[in-house]
């Protein structure tokens, strides 16, 4: 309770989630209220923000933005939360074996990481098209992968200080498993870590999709991602500027509500941040 | 000051020239250039031509903007380099081995005959032409010491040689010359002979593919060796300018040729070599960025901006817009070895019964196009206009047609037939136009209960996809040709000879083989008519593609680009008359 009553005053936790509840509102909600995206009224193309009967405006083929844009969010959502929570998940675990068991696995487990981190995400992403097709498979493929790997790289560096401090040594001393120290002692000090972490590569997972998309990588026509949307309009950026600015704000919004959460939860989860911010607030 | 006619004068004068042209006592150009010596200006000339009916008036949309005149609009300047922006990426400038050729072809090469701005056939590297009585042989007078950009003889005998290995080497060649029996050398002369008499023979000899090139720089490259840096390192032809650099996804440069003899094209007004010093074409395929580029003085003459900015530029002082029916066409391939599903002709006549073409001309092209209902654009010359009988976009014809063959709705809405559920994998190019031509269609196909699962790839892949034997060719692709002229290239997209390149439906049908044999052999102007009505009809019931729409080719310029003068009959416009008023 007072933890929730801590997350209520806190401002930018607040804002973010304001902005991420209608964000995940339109996306649960705005396709069955605009309608189906794929509706073509080939004679209404590229109707401005506000025309009658089409609430954002309308595409070349006179397909309703606000259906796009919402299936659009649906798939952006989807995409960034399924793919870095599997990334938390599975960049945890490793993390954790690597910093705590050391020795030729931690040297294996980091050569891969630094070998997998060199790669720009673009490049791993081109690379996963090449050999399993586009869509939307490789770029959870590259954006899962490159997170986990992100995940990974801080939780072990985390684990390494963590298994140096006294309740560790006196756990091992006590005789606990390896399994029980992990899970017990050094899991709950990295998880709050990987949490906060997690919010910012959701960030990077909404942009990394719509940047794909964009290049043609991701989601394929005629299933609408606001990458892509951003994408199609720049082609009538003069005639029509909404059909580029409306999924280009909502991505915008997305990322910021994410960070928002992300430093929002840094504050409010981060026990010496916390303390710093109490002895501020008495002083 | 120049003398000054009264209002009255140059109205009666005008109607006279009027009747003069309506009568066929003087050409079309003459007739224009009356005009503009009457003191009216070059585009109102070209309303009051389009108005009297000239043999581009059906054909052309309109020119808008400022003048776009030749020499006559002054003295011409030498020098400068024209930036001429592009809307395709290029492909190597070889003649022989391309698959695609890109107007740095018009600079570099000549043909040996050419099309005038009223579609007449003209020479061009050829002094003249004569075609026999019985029409089967054709004799092209070759210049006497001729020499080619390297210095190497362009005479009669390098001609053939080139000619010949054109017809037997390149691929579009072969397919294109069937009833050609072979060129050979006769003094000066350039002799064809055919296997028989043929109206369409000229037509290939006019195209890009055609290219007169110094065969032996062309084999000392490497020839078809995949490997060969001809067309891309070097190139070697006739034409008013020299190869400079050739880079993919980026541009083209060709440099003025100091030692062009003039060109042997009548309606050449520039006696000598190139005003221009140099041409440079970038590529730009980023669709909204051409206009841009143009109204921000980054390019003096544009091919191919995007119909969503034809307005603006239109209304642009400072511009000039060409634009006229491209011999052009958007089709889907339905590959015949997935018999499940495009098999039967009812089912094919479903599918296109599906589509709102016209809707898709409004939609895609914003209005630049026309709807076809058979494999040729509106416009050509032998269009059948019967052909519009069928096609028509009629969701309850298709739905009645598809029962008919036997599809019935599955539980989804998607159709089903002996246990197959109308459910297939189709290609498109990663290229706007087309991309949303596909998606509309697959929207459309889904109202009928058809899926179609269109993929996204590059050109190079496309072509990869859609040339397989068998079931290795996708089930259907969305293919734009382009070709001046449509039948020459139509009857090799559908004819069983050309399985499974470029006939990716892989159709083998007795009719339209027959239709094509027919069209090879005509030899007068209403055999070549009846032949042409008869493959139309034939492709437009049996459908061995679903034709979709065509587009206008469309031009800008600054006006101060002079001589400049893309038409109707050629695909990109010719360089030597091209000046800067700058």
């Amino acid at each position: 309770m007072n933890r929730f009553r801590r997350a209520l005053k806190n401002k930018q936790l607040v804002i973010g989630s304001i902005i991420a509840l209608v964000i995940v509102v339109l996306g649960i909600f705005g396709p069955a209220i605009f309608g189906d995206y794929a509706k073509q009224d080939l004679l209404r193309g590229h109707k401005p923000l506000g025309t009658s009967g089409a609430f954002f405006g309308t595409d070349a083929l006179g397909r309703s933005l606000a259906a796009r844009a919402t299936f659009g969010i649906r798939i952006s959502l989807l995409v960034a939360i399924s793919v870095t929570g599997l990334a938390m998940v599975l960049g945890t675990i490793i993390g954790l074996i690597a910093g705590y068991v050391k020795g030729v696995i931690d040297g294996v487990i980091s050569l891969l990481i630094d070998f997998i981190w060199g790669f720009p995400l673009i490049l791993v992403a081109v690379l996963a098209a090449a050999s399993i097709g586009s869509g939307l498979l490789p770029v959870i493929f590259a954006v899962g992968l490159v997170n986990t790997v992100a995940i990974a790289r801080v939780v072990r560096g985390e684990v390494l200080g963590i298994s140096e401090k006294d309740f560790v040594v006196a756990a091992k001393a006590g005789g606990y498993s390896t399994m029980r120290i992990i899970t017990k002692h050094i899991a709950p000090n990295v998880i709050p870590v990987a949490l906060v972490l997690s919010s910012y590569y959701v960030a990077v997972a909404i942009i990394a999709e719509a940047a794909l998309s964009f290049v043609g990588l991701g989601a394929q026509p005629p299933l609408p991602s606001l990458g892509q949307m951003v994408s199609e309009g720049r082609n009538y950026m003069r005639l029509n500027h909404w059909e580029s600015t409306i999924p280009g704000v909502i991505i915008f919004a997305m990322v910021l509500s994410v960070s928002l959460i992300g430093d929002g939860l840094r504050d409010l989860l981060d026990p010496r941040l916390r303390t710093a911010l109490e002895r501020a607030r008495v002083k | 000051m120049g003398s000054q006619h009264s209002p009255g004068d140059v109205v009666q004068a005008a109607s006279d020239l009027v009747a003069s042209y309506q009568n066929g006592k003087i050409s079309r150009r003459q007739f224009g250039k009356g005009l503009i010596g009457l003191g009216i200006g070059a585009t109102a000339a070209s309303v009051i031509l389009a108005a009297c009916g000239g043999s581009d008036s059906k054909t052309t949309p309109g020119t808008s903007g400022g003048t776009s005149g030749g020499a006559s609009e002054g003295t011409p300047k030498v020098g400068g380099t024209l930036r001429e922006g592009y809307n395709r990426d290029i492909s190597k400038l070889d003649p022989i081995t391309t698959n695609w050729y890109d107007p740095a072809f018009s600079a570099i090469y000549e043909t040996i005959v050419t099309d005038d701005p009223d579609g007449k056939t003209v020479a061009q590297f050829a002094k003249s032409f004569t075609v026999s009585d019985d029409g089967l042989t054709y004799t092209f007078e070759i210049p006497e010491g001729s020499v080619s950009h390297s210095g190497g003889a362009m005479g009669a005998k390098q001609i053939a040689d080139v000619l010949t290995t054109i017809k037997e080497k390149s691929f579009i060649g072969g397919v294109s010359t069937v009833p050609m029996e072979g060129y050979s050398v006769d003094g000066n002369n350039v002799i064809l002979k055919m296997k028989n008499a043929w109206l369409g023979a000229l037509n290939p000899h006019k195209t890009g593919y055609w290219g007169l090139l110094n065969i032996d720089t062309w084999n000392a490259a490497g020839g078809l060796d995949p490997k060969s840096t001809y067309g891309t390192a070097s190139a070697d032809g006739t034409g008013p300018f020299t190869f400079g650099e050739w880079v993919p996804g980026s541009h083209t440069l060709v440099n003025r040729w100091d030692n062009y003899p003039g060109s042997n094209t009548p309606y050449i007004t520039n006696p000598g070599k190139a005003y221009l010093d140099a041409i440079r074409w970038s590529v730009i395929t980023e669709a909204g960025q051409r206009a841009t580029q143009l109204e921000g003085g980054e390019l003096d003459t544009l091919i191919g901006p995007s119909y969503a900015d034809l307005e603006r530029l239109k209304g642009n002082k400072e511009l000039t817009v060409i634009q006229h029916p491209e011999w052009s066409g958007f089709q889907l391939s339905m590959n015949r070895d997935y018999p499940e599903f495009f098999g039967d002709v009812e089912t094919r006549q479903g599918l296109s019964h599906a589509i709102n073409r016209q809707g898709l001309v409004d939609a895609v092209l914003f209005g630049n196009g026309d709807a076809t209902y058979g494999p040729f654009p509106k416009t050509d010359r032998q269009y059948e206009t019967k052909v519009e009988e069928f096609n028509q976009f009629d969701v309850a014809k298709s739905k009645d047609l598809l029962a008919k063959a036997g599809w019935t709705a599955g539980s989804d809405g998607i159709l089903e037939r002996n246990g197959t559920r109308f459910e297939f994998a189709a290609v498109v190019e990663d290229e706007t136009t087309q991309k949303l031509i596909a998606e509309a269609v697959t929207q459309q196909f889904k109202e009928v209960g058809v899926s179609a699962k269109f993929e996204v790839v590059d050109r190079a892949v496309a072509f990869e996809k859609e040339s397989g034997e068998g079931q290795k060719a996708a089930p259907m692709s969305l293919f734009f040709w382009l070709w001046p002229v449509p039948l020459d290239i139509l009857v090799i997209f559908s004819s069983s000879e050309t399985i499974p390149v470029p006939n990716f439906s892989h159709v083998k049908d007795d009719k339209i083989d027959s239709a094509v044999a027919e069209w090879r052999k005509s030899g007068t102007a209403d055999a070549a008519q009846k032949a042409s009505s008869n493959f139309q009809l034939l492709w437009a019931e049996t459908l061995p593609y679903i034709p979709l729409m065509n587009q206008y080719a469309t031009f800008a310029h600054q006006n101060y680009v002079k001589g400049w003068q893309p038409f109707v009959w050629l695909l990109y416009p010719l360089y030597n008359d091209v000046w800067m008023d700058k």
